[in-house]
């Protein structure tokens, strides 16, 4: 008979009436590991999160072993064993490792409110020895490798006593020896009667690790089956589905041949290496990389918030040496950071701040830099009506109350008024629902038709072969390979990649 | 985002609540309170309303005000300048340095500054004619460059303002006391006495104060450089990337934090006729009390000069109608304190508000 | 939000309280105007100035004034705010220690041009400017007489004596006058006193200590002190003791020790059999506020704006000589004694 550790029946949830779940059946088995595979957007994260109490489900069942299961919030659901593995790790990098296991509460000394150390540090021991980890339970995580955190936080959850433990995309920040570790770690799990569900994008990794697979788009689950029922192919197929032509907006325009950023030979000791291409005016270019491949370093290396040891960058055929974003700017360079939160937006700030920023000085006296406040807010105005952000009242509403999609517009807002000449966009589309992942494409594509360069930095290789012209591949801080819109295939990109990630 | 509907449309007091929350919203709350204040207490002490107590009453705000107006930029960047009130000890030294016109040897000779700035028959500006407006302008430059020092250190160094300002804070304050041996200089013309004087409720630290203050507003609502002030503010990383010259608006931010505290220290100085190194020390909790009663945050990307004039105000108001009732003095120094956690709390639950208006 | 509009209204409930506490609504005594007086003092941190505080509102009080005491907490500024506070309710008669010596002339002058009586007390104005009521014990003929009483015994030594001074702050005429004093009695005996070693203290016990540990450092054959202020003893002690040189009278190695203000701690170190302090001037704590009160009302009555007088309180010196019977005289033996 099969034992069910967790059911999903029928659950729906939207966000700001757009669907994001639809009539979701989930089963899984005690003891097996499953992959849930999909695109941004597909609904993963929203329905781990229902799991892991951080939002509510409308409607629908969810069984725990066969008991109803709604939890309320995050504490909740780790009462009843479920541990979250996220993407951005949840320790606290100033305390010690079995400060961490007990943060949510520490045993005390009888029944004085003093903690009790020598107890949480022999805890702390014996569940980091069951990760295989060799290391004084009295250190702080700042100390830690990503690798090693990552480790932590298992350590964490089996000291919690879970059951079920989500991984969302664990090995992004990982090298390839501290994959192979934490894979082993998973088997071990999974044959201590533990069930795990596995997220991911590397698509070799979830076939490798599961025994069921779930595929979800869209908020609906398209395809579940073992996993012998799969293959890389199919298991694209069925996340993108038969979306792949329509999901991204057609290229109107074609590059120029006339260059517009010239990079010869950059190097930054540790962060990247031997760099050389070039952008044309009109030219949507690709950078292919995953975490820790120096995309997001070369970005930073080129708009000037960062320096670089050794090489050129050329903008318009001029060089320049002494650069910040501010010269940057005035060069019209734009460069919609990776991070919205920390570098993107003035979150509480309102939308016209946020929009105006950047062009500032185009609406002010060249004296005294007064601004021509009705020029200003008549072109804000503009710009939110023609990029569509949804906002009830740009002037009075803080950017942080904007949904992911329409925060990523605004940050292409304010870059857009200054008339930028060569955009970097460094995934620009993460945390972005679908449909506004299309607005975002189509911005984007309108921006390189007007004869700017855009260089486009991505993670996911489906959108850069939809959106690209060229794509360039990063590892490991160099460019390993590039390839031209007739050669794309998602594949050979891929291994390109990971030529390097062997050494 | 979860929206939870704490608010009930359904209820019946929600009448009540859209006032209150629409006073706590209102920028004028803080001056709203000043007037509910003035009236409530009036008939009790009718003294307070009289002339000679407004023109009392404002002749300690004009000059708080334009200290707390730096203080406010350097909040709105969120950082905080603790060396206001050294610069203000400082720079009242200096000015009185330059313009005594009598020094007496017995309480001064054994000053470091004996025999080069001071001399028994009067300081080295003295009984020159322009040795007042070059006294002015001295602690002008003087405040700027100390402002200037403050705001290099945390631009390029990267050390937290709390930690610069703290430092030259002690260093002006000793230095001050240091020139002149914890003497106080008097014997100050009257060219210099007669700024402060008092002279009715339009007195020159009025229109002084309130052309400061009418500059500081345009500069903040009407400017590049205003903006980007609360930019700097709200998020320095994103400010960076978007293009602000965070270093020189951090610079001339404390630069004008530092001109507002040696404007201020004119204005008190010649009210106590005298230049004293201990002039700016009990002034610091007033300032960024004020400032922050007003409704900056200490987390920086809020203030107005307006908010902050209403802060002192209210400030200064509390502690003439305390002082007027007279209640006993460690009641005032509490009544201040629970007026300032008030203030915090307001702030607090205006974000609240504000949060599930969004 | 529901506390926060709690706080308000205590915090108003709490105003208007005081407000109807306040004699300012209370109709005055039938018949007889009641007086205000308006008491501004600097602060309370040494025993002679809260002796003086006390000796001054209990008496104002034993006399039916309403007084109206603010504190300024040593911040010139505040004391001034608070003054003019005083003046805008229109007191009858101002009473002030003030913070310093510079800040009394601005605060005569408000007075003055109120045309309010103000009595300065003990601290005197930095110059004589201005109409105020000064009282200010004479300091240099007490610092002499004390001074005086020192040289006498250490004339008994048969030796050359290398006498210190712990100088108060010099912005303060008291200071200058005790220093002064002091000088009158050295330079009368030039084959018994070598050239004296002179320390700051800024009246403030911490400089005063780092001064005198360097210059006992310095010149450790010192064998006669006089500190400009008695509330400097425990700094002097807290010196002296691990040197070795902080002994009894009669003692082997005894530093002739005086001081001046006559306060408690004097008092004890003078209790005869454990005697370390051969000297002390007094300040007649109660003879200057009596004065002063006396002063100030006489002017009121007489209806006077800007009286001016210089009330002189001449002190005396307590002695090991005269301890017997002078003892009871000073402020600080009656705190001692506990009268």
């Amino acid at each position: 008979m099969d034992d069910f550790i967790l059911q999903f029946f029928g659950i729906n949830k939207s966000f700001f009436g757009v669907k994001v779940l639809k009539n979701v059946n989930i089963e899984i088995r005690r003891g097996h590991v499953v992959g849930l595979i999909g695109e941004n957007g597909a609904g993963k994260s929203t329905l781990m999160n229902i799991l892991g109490g951080v939002v509510p489900f409308d409607s629908g069942k969810l069984l725990l072993d066969g008991q109803e299961y709604a939890p309320r919030n995050p504490a909740e659901a780790a009462q009843a064993g479920i541990a979250f593995i996220h993407q951005e790790l949840n320790l606290f990098n100033n305390l010690s490792i079995a400060e961490n296991f007990f943060i949510s509460g520490f045993p005390k000394w009888g029944k004085t409110p003093l903690i009790d150390r020598k107890r949480i540090r022999l805890a702390a021991q014996e569940f980091l020895a069951q990760v295989d980890l060799n290391i004084s339970p009295d250190m702080t995580v700042e100390k830690l490798s990503p690798g090693e955190r990552q480790l932590v936080e298992v350590a964490k959850a089996l000291s919690q006593d879970a059951r079920i433990i989500i991984f969302d995309e664990p090995t992004t920040s990982l090298t390839a020896r501290e994959t192979e570790r934490l894979f082993g770690i998973i088997e071990r799990l999974k044959s201590a009667g533990k069930t795990i569900i596995y997220i991911s994008h590397i698509l070799r990794d979830v076939l490798r690790l599961a025994d069921e697979i779930v595929v979800l788009r869209d908020g609906e689950v398209v395809k579940t089956g073992p996993k012998r029922a799969f293959n890389i192919q199919t298991m694209i197929s069925s996340m993108v589905g038969r979306y792949l032509g329509t999901l991204y907006p057609e290229r109107t325009s074609r590059p120029t041949d006339e260059m517009a950023l010239e990079v010869r030979h950059l190097s930054k000791a540790g962060i990247v290496h031997d760099i050389t291409f070039s952008l044309y005016k009109g030219e949507i270019l690709g950078v292919f990389g995953l975490m820790g491949s120096g995309r997001s370093e070369l970005a930073h290396i080129l708009f000037g918030l960062d320096t670089h040891d050794s090489g050129e960058i050329l903008v318009e055929g001029n060089p320049r040496n002494h650069r910040t974003p501010r010269k940057s700017i005035q060069q019209n360079m734009a460069f919609v950071t990776e991070n919205r939160r920390e570098e993107g937006l003035l979150m509480t700030a309102t939308v016209a701040e946020n929009m105006g920023l950047v062009a500032l000085p185009r609406y002010a006296t060249p004296l005294g830099g007064v601004l021509r406040q009705s020029l200003l807010a008549e072109s804000i105005r503009n710009t939110v009506s023609s990029l569509r952000v949804k906002v009830n009242d740009a002037f009075q509403n803080q950017a942080k109350g904007l949904s992911g999609g329409n925060q990523q517009k605004v940050v292409l807002g304010k870059w857009l008024m200054n008339n930028p000449s060569i955009l970097i966009v460094d995934e620009p589309t993460r945390g972005v629902d679908v449909g506004a992942k299309y607005e975002i494409y189509s911005i984007i594509n309108e921006i390189a038709a007007k004869g700017a360069a855009v260089l486009f930095i991505s993670s996911e290789i489906e959108e850069l072969i939809g959106v690209c012209d060229r794509i360039l591949v990063m590892g490991v801080g160099e460019i390993l390979g590039q390839f031209s819109r007739a050669e794309f295939n998602r594949e050979r990109i891929l291994q390109t990649a990971f030529r390097e990630g062997g050494k | 985002m979860t929206v939870t509907p704490k608010f009930s449309p359904e209820a019946v007091s929600n009448t009540l609540k859209t006032f209150i929350q629409r006073l706590l919203l209102s920028e004028f709350f803080i001056f709203y309170l000043c007037v509910a204040l003035f009236v409530a207490l009036t008939p009790f002490i009718p003294v307070i309303a009289s002339p000679y107590n407004l023109s009392n009453l404002f002749s300690n705000t004009w000059p708080l005000f334009a200290v707390a107006i730096g203080q406010t930029f350097v909040l709105i960047i969120a950082g905080i300048d603790l060396s206001q009130g050294a610069i203000i000890s400082f720079t009242s030294v200096i000015g009185a340095s330059l313009i005594a016109t009598k020094v007496d040897p017995a309480v001064f000779g054994q000053s470091p500054i004996w025999g080069k700035l001071l001399f028994e028959d009067g300081a080295i500006l003295a009984h020159t004619p322009l040795g007042v407006p070059i006294a002015l302008l001295t602690m002008i430059l003087v405040g700027l460059l100390i402002g200037f020092l403050n705001g290099a250190i945390i631009a390029y160094a990267r050390i937290p303002a709390f930690m610069v300002t703290l430092v030259t804070q002690m260093f002006f304050a000793s230095l001050a006391i240091y020139f002149v041996k914890s003497e106080n200089i008097i014997n100050l013309p009257k060219s210099f006495t007669s700024i402060g004087a008092d002279s009715g409720l339009l007195s020159i630290p009025l229109v002084m104060t309130v052309v400061l203050a009418v500059v500081a507003h345009f500069v903040l609502s009407r400017t590049v450089f205003g903006r980007w002030l609360y930019s700097i503010g709200t998020n320095l990383r994103a400010a960076v990337v978007s293009g602000v010259p965070e270093r020189k608006v951090i610079i001339l931010t404390y630069m004008f934090s530092g001109f507002c505290a040696a404007f201020a220290s004119i204005i008190y100085s010649s009210r106590m006729e005298m230049g004293r190194p201990t002039l700016g020390a009990p002034f610091l909790l007033d300032i960024v009390g004020g400032a922050v009663i007003g409704g900056s945050s200490l987390a920086g990307g809020k203030g107005k000069v307006i908010w902050t004039f209403f802060g002192v105000l209210f400030l200064a108001l509390l502690g003439n109608a305390l002082s007027l009732l007279n209640v006993p003095f460690f009641w005032i120094e509490i009544v201040k304190g629970s007026v300032i956690l008030a203030a915090a709390l307001i702030d607090v639950t205006r974000t609240r508000i504000l949060q599930y208006h969004v | 939000m529901k506390p926060l509009v709690r706080i308000f209204s205590v915090l108003l409930v709490f105003a208007f309280l005081m407000a109807a506490c306040t004699p300012a609504t209370q109709p005055a005594d039938s018949g007889k105007k009641q007086y205000t007086i308006c008491f501004a003092f600097q602060d309370l941190e040494t025993e002679f100035w809260m002796a003086g505080h006390k000796a001054i509102t209990e008496t104002l009080k034993a006399r039916g004034y309403k007084v109206v005491e603010v504190n300024s907490q040593e911040d010139a500024n505040k004391q001034l705010e608070q003054v003019k506070n005083c003046i805008a309710q229109k007191v009858d008669g101002i009473i002030v220690i003030p913070v310093d010596g510079s800040i009394a002339l601005k605060l005569i002058a408000e007075a003055n041009k109120a045309g309010i009586p103000i009595g300065i007390f003990n601290r005197p104005p930095q110059s004589d400017e201005g109409n105020a009521l000064t009282v200010v014990a004479n300091n240099e003929k007490i610092a002499e007489a004390t001074v005086e009483y020192m040289a006498q015994e250490a004339k008994k030594l048969g030796r050359k004596v290398k006498p210190l001074i712990m100088v108060g702050d010099l912005g303060d005429p008291n200071a200058v006058g005790r220093k002064q004093g002091f000088y009158n009695v050295i330079n009368k005996y030039p084959d018994l006193f070598e050239t004296p070693v002179e320390v700051a203290t800024k009246w403030n016990a911490d400089v005063a200590r780092d001064g005198l540990q360097a210059a006992m450092t310095a010149n450790p054959d010192i064998d006669f002190i006089f500190t400009s202020s008695d509330f400097l003893y425990p700094t002097i002690q807290g010196v002296l003791e691990p040197l070795g040189k902080w002994k009894k009278i009669g003692e082997e190695g005894h530093v002739i020790m005086g001081g001046l203000d006559g306060d408690k701690t004097a008092c004890s170190l003078m209790q005869p059999g454990n005697a370390y302090v051969d000297a002390t001037g007094v300040q007649d704590l109660y003879f200057e506020a009596q004065t002063l009160l006396d002063a100030i009302v006489k002017a009121i009555e007489a209806g006077e704006k800007q009286p001016d007088a210089w009330l002189d309180d001449p002190g005396f010196a307590l002695t090991q000589g005269n301890m017997a019977t002078k003892e009871m005289d000073m402020w600080g033996c009656k705190l001692f004694h506990g009268k």
